[in-house]
């Protein structure tokens, strides 16, 4: 592997041990994939520490305390409680304060303290042909898919890609990675981003890790659609990047895929995947749920706006999850105001399948963590349910946004209907 | 049995030796391991009910999962990992960056010998740096 003179230099612990580690990590991972040489990146979304996996805190702890420095701009994953009110969850109070001490490590080694699944809400927006690392798949298959930057799911490393600016140039940092492997056409006609995440949730299923090209969406989506999609590809998928044409640059809308392997997405594979994740029973959840990946300051504005003068049905928890920094946009705009008089709790840092009610995690037993019990989670996106079901291990309930909003507040199950198409 | 040597190629530096645990079925860090016990949970796995802790784990594929790494590194922090990876395959990045945060060698793409050869239960010496697998 062609290593630069800085590259060198970090190997050679000019720029400290933490930096040393690093580029030596990173060389055994180019190895590995055959990678020619190392890219410059310009933004890496890295790992939280998460509090409810023994050691995870302080392995970022030993990172900064080795007086590690980020060399691009970095923001954090979404973390295992909510730092600013983690009593609000019911999380016990030794595992808030480990994740605050995994915020504090981060703060030392200047990164911006996200944690969140959805850093291009709080501001960082990689563009075309930036070369990037991320640990959260959804990160990375909106950048690659949406902004035109170039990453692929990584896992710790990316802390390392942001402490040397370097990154082994394989998968998705090559240009011959970067094209259609599936031929996919739309004639479902999804709406909303409870339906986009069940359209990317068909399209993973159908192309495992391979690069889809989409066909046959009526309009463009939103932002947040394409958000939607993207994560529920990376969900049931592995896949990292989609090719929309006239979206994902440099495809233009005439871009086609002939001759690729072919899938077809109707509105009954849509309506499957909201059946298949309604587990739970109508009148029996205890927990509705809003905001997976985390909301957009435009989601906010939809939640609120649809909360605006009701009230959350006696019994039932009703959870908005968002980023810290959009959960201050929406509270400086007016909109957490009318949540939280409705009786929803507006969550920030974490989310249900990120807290301690998961169950697959190994947290230090001392911290006291024990899953409650939950009857039934409903949800507006394929990605939680999907999550729901293998890290709470609960039944769920999926529908649309302002179902899940009719839901919390009747008491009563909405599901999805049926669209033409 | 006699001594053998196989050649593969080295992804993860390091050496390791432990028994042979043999799977004809692709495995998930993320969801088909405990981490407190190193014991396969996972019902789509051949070795359900098997303990990875300290053995060389071979199998045809790991499958992928971006979270991958987390799973690796957590079996080490509670001292449950195995002691080496023989893959078929080339893994998931994934994969690859959680054994070499936990210091689990992995070689891959042994050569056709090994795979008719090799006996559950074999100790194996795992050479991650020259790709050398001995039988011992």
């Amino acid at each position: 592997m062609k290593l630069s003179d800085r590259d060198k230099a970090l190997l050679d612990g000019t720029e400290g041990d933490a930096a040393r580690q690093a580029m030596a990590a990173l060389i055994q991972l180019g190895e590995a994939y055959d990678a020619p040489d190392m890219v410059d990146i310009g933004y890496a979304h890295v790992h939280a520490g998460m509090a409810l996996y023994k050691g995870d805190v302080e392995l970022i702890e030993a990172t900064a305390g080795q007086g590690a420095k980020m060399a691009v701009p970095v923001s954090t994953n979404i973390a295992n409680a909510d730092m600013g009110n983690w009593q609000d969850t019911g999380a016990p109070e030794a595992l808030g304060l480990l994740q605050k001490r995994a915020e504090a490590a981060h703060r030392l080694m200047g990164s911006a303290t996200s944690f969140t699944c959805t850093p291009y809400w709080a501001g960082h927006w990689p563009t075309w042909n930036m070369h990037i690392a991320s640990i959260e798949s959804g990160v990375t298959v909106f950048a690659n898919s949406v902004l035109g930057a170039r990453s692929n799911r990584d896992g710790f490393f990316a802390v390392y890609a942001g402490m040397t600016g370097r990154y082994p140039r394989f998968g998705l940092h090559l240009d011959r990675n970067r094209q259609p492997t599936h031929r996919v056409t739309v004639t479902a006609r999804p709406s909303g981003t409870a339906d986009f995440t069940a359209l990317g949730y068909v399209i993973g299923t159908a192309v495992g890790s391979g690069v889809p090209l989409i066909r046959g969406l009526q309009t463009r989506p939103s932002l947040d659609e394409l958000d939607a999609m993207g994560v529920g590809m990376a969900t049931s998928g592995g896949v990292a990047m989609f090719i929309l044409p006239g979206v994902t640059p440099p495809w233009a809308d005439d871009a086609d895929a002939p001759g690729l392997p072919e899938a077809e997405v109707t509105e009954a594979d849509i309506a499957q995947v909201f059946d298949g994740f309604c587990t739970g029973e109508e009148t029996g959840f205890d927990l509705v749920h809003l905001g997976c990946p985390h909301a957009s300051f435009e989601e906010m504005k939809h939640y609120s706006a649809l909360l605006s003068g009701r009230q959350v049905s006696p019994g039932v928890e009703l959870w908005v999850t968002t980023s810290r920094a959009v959960r201050q946009l929406a509270q400086d705009a007016g909109l957490v105001a009318p949540m939280i008089k409705a009786g929803a709790r507006v969550v920030s840092d974490t989310c249900p399948i990120s807290c301690h009610f998961a169950c697959t995690c190994s947290p230090d037993p001392a911290l006291g963590v024990v899953p409650p019990k939950l009857k039934t989670i409903v949800v507006d996106s394929a990605k939680q349910a999907h999550y729901v079901r293998d890290m709470i291990r609960c039944p769920t309930l999926f529908t649309t946004s302002e179902l899940a909003v009719e839901t919390a507040v009747t008491g009563r199950f909405q599901p999805r209907r049926r669209r033409n198409g | 049995m006699a001594d053998a040597t196989w050649q593969a190629r080295g992804v993860v530096k390091g050496q390791a030796q432990g028994m042979a645990l043999v799977s004809d079925t692709a495995l998930s860090f993320l969801g088909d391991l405990d981490i407190r016990s190193g014991q396969v949970v996972g019902r789509s796995s051949d070795l359900l009910g098997a303990c990875v802790a300290g053995r060389v784990l071979v199998l045809p594929a790991s499958r992928g999962s971006a979270g991958a790494w987390r799973f690796l590194y957590q079996l080490k922090v509670h001292d449950t990992h195995p002691a080496a990876l023989i893959l078929r395959d080339l893994p998931d990045p994934s994969v690859t960056q959680g054994a070499i945060l936990a210091d689990v060698p992995i070689v891959v793409e042994p050569e056709a010998a090994f795979w008719t050869d090799l006996r559950n239960g074999d100790m194996l010496h795992v050479d991650g740096d020259s790709g050398c697998i001995t039988r011992c």
